[in-house]
């Protein structure tokens, strides 16, 4: 599997080297070597401003998007399921993979690599639902009403956020700007900024 | 009309499925109780690259089997009839799915992630209501392997045109797929295992993967029908067509399986298929 090498947190100054990324609030495909992929159940916390996190195919899954413009710190969270308490062990395991678990996780690990919780960015995407889907699972929806649970918990605000429906996304975040985009149904969007 | 013709040949033009994995399949499923140990063994000698995944998977941790194995015979009897599919699927059939799904926009190596993840959820649903579980893991490997007919057929971004107008319309994929290409992928992949001459019961489950038949309801449609959305919700192998494939409640009643069970489900199977992504996590967790 060509996962990343372990990049993602580095507590060292980030090369000096001028950023590779796209200009801010451009969209562009990423090369391989720029991107840090981001696995289902899965989250990477990077303040390598030549590099790109990435998740593909969010379906009822959500991607979570953290980014200090200053310190220019970021990092993103693909979790699958909501609520920890249908498998501890499997959460105890890879918190990353639950909604309640992973999201403070990911805020603590990009302020433990140097962001201020004070300026962090915050977007969101994904949490599609099933077609048709009755009512009995619906775990697009209770991936989504988790997501404003814990952030009204954590006393902060999405700053833009492209969630439901039925289609898969895939999310970027441009570490040397911060700018986020989604790429769904064969078109790419700028999610942020606006 | 025409596109249907398209979409048939296309079957026809497709690589043979590799003959081990094939014969395996077909000795093994249904509980392999007329398999002879002899025959198994003749079929995966003949086949250097499975013979030595037996032997390696034998040996390795994950099945702590006492002693060193050095002889096949003896590797294929503690293995059992489900893990030989398993290591005859993984080591050939994988790399046929491997590059299945380009028209729906998956990566490399995601539509065999995610019938593998599908087979650990029909594997599992079947030992708790009853089912043969080698029958339902096998369907469930070869459930979305008409989208390989798909791909051949499909032009670039035409996928994402139905993804775009299913939205809009709420009808689901598959009768997108046969308003485009006459037929969808589940038929597709059914005309495809058939050709095989794989058993019935795997047919007919690939056949109705999306949509278990109401009138004549079998347990194993309903099984691999039900691991689909499972590792739909394990986020594997979503591309294109998204999530535009109901959850029948037809099957979801005769299953009687609960929120919590298939939620529990989801988790297991995510862990099982792609362990190297959980690891990874705890480092990160580590180094901060």
């Amino acid at each position: 599997m060509s996962r990343i090498p372990a990049t993602p947190l580095r507590t060292a100054v980030p090369p000096a080297a001028p950023p590779a990324a796209p200009v801010a609030g451009t969209l562009g495909r990423v090369a391989d070597a720029d991107r840090v992929v981001v696995g289902v159940a899965d989250l990477a916390v990077s303040r390598d401003a030549t590099k790109s996190i990435i998740t593909y195919a969010l379906g009822s899954c959500i991607g979570v998007t953290v980014y200090d413009p200053v310190a220019k710190v970021g990092g993103m969270l693909h979790f699958m399921l909501p609520e920890s308490s249908v498998s501890k062990e499997k959460a105890a395991a890879n918190p990353a993979m639950f909604g309640d678990l992973g999201i403070p996780l990911l805020f603590e690990k990009v302020i433990a690599a140097g962001a201020k919780r004070e300026r962090l960015v915050v977007c969101a995407a994904g949490g599609a639902e099933v077609l048709a889907d009755d009512g009995h699972f619906r775990i697009g929806n209770r991936n989504r009403t988790i997501l404003r649970k814990i952030f009204w918990k954590l006393n902060l605000l999405l700053a833009a956020d492209d969630t439901g429906g039925q289609h898969s996304r895939t999310l970027t975040l441009r570490l040397a700007d911060g700018s986020i985009s989604i790429r769904a149904q064969g078109k790419e969007t700028p999610l942020w900024p606006h | 009309m025409a596109a249907l013709n398209d979409a048939i040949a296309a079957l026809e033009r497709l690589p043979a499925m590799p003959a081990t994995s094939v014969q395996l399949i077909s000795l093994l499923a249904g509980g392999g109780h007329d398999a002879n140990l002899a025959e198994v063994e003749r079929i995966i000698r003949h086949d250097e690259a499975v013979a030595a995944a037996v032997l390696r998977r034998a040996n390795s941790a994950a099945f702590s089997l006492p002693g060193r194995i050095y002889g096949l015979s003896e590797a294929i009897r503690r293995l059992g009839a489900r893990n030989l599919c398993r290591i005859a699927f993984e080591s050939q059939a994988s790399s046929y799915l491997a590059e299945a799904g380009r028209a729906y926009g998956l990566r490399r190596g995601a539509l065999s992630q995610a019938a593998l993840g599908g087979a650990i959820a029909a594997d599992s649903l079947a030992r708790t209501h009853g089912a043969d579980p080698e029958l339902c893991f096998v369907a469930a490997l070869l459930r979305d392997i008409g989208k390989l007919a798909i791909d051949a057929v499909a032009g670039e971004s035409a996928l994402d045109a139905l993804s775009i107008e299913g939205e809009d319309s709420g009808r689901d994929f598959l009768a997108l797929e046969r308003q485009a290409f006459g037929a969808d992928h589940a038929e597709l992949g059914a005309m495809l295992c058939a050709r095989w001459s794989l058993p019935a019961p795997i047919v007919r489950a690939v056949a109705h993967h999306h949509a278990p038949p109401a009138d004549h309801p079998d347990l194993v449609s309903d099984i691999v029908h039900a691991a689909d959305c499972v590792a739909r919700w394990a986020g594997l192998g979503v591309g294109n067509d998204g999530l535009m494939y109901p959850f029948d409640s037809g099957a979801r009643g005769r299953l009687h399986t609960s929120r919590d069970e298939l939620e529990a489900l989801v988790a297991d199977v995510l862990a099982a298929v792609a362990p190297a992504t959980v690891r990874r996590s705890i480092p990160l967790g580590r180094t901060a």
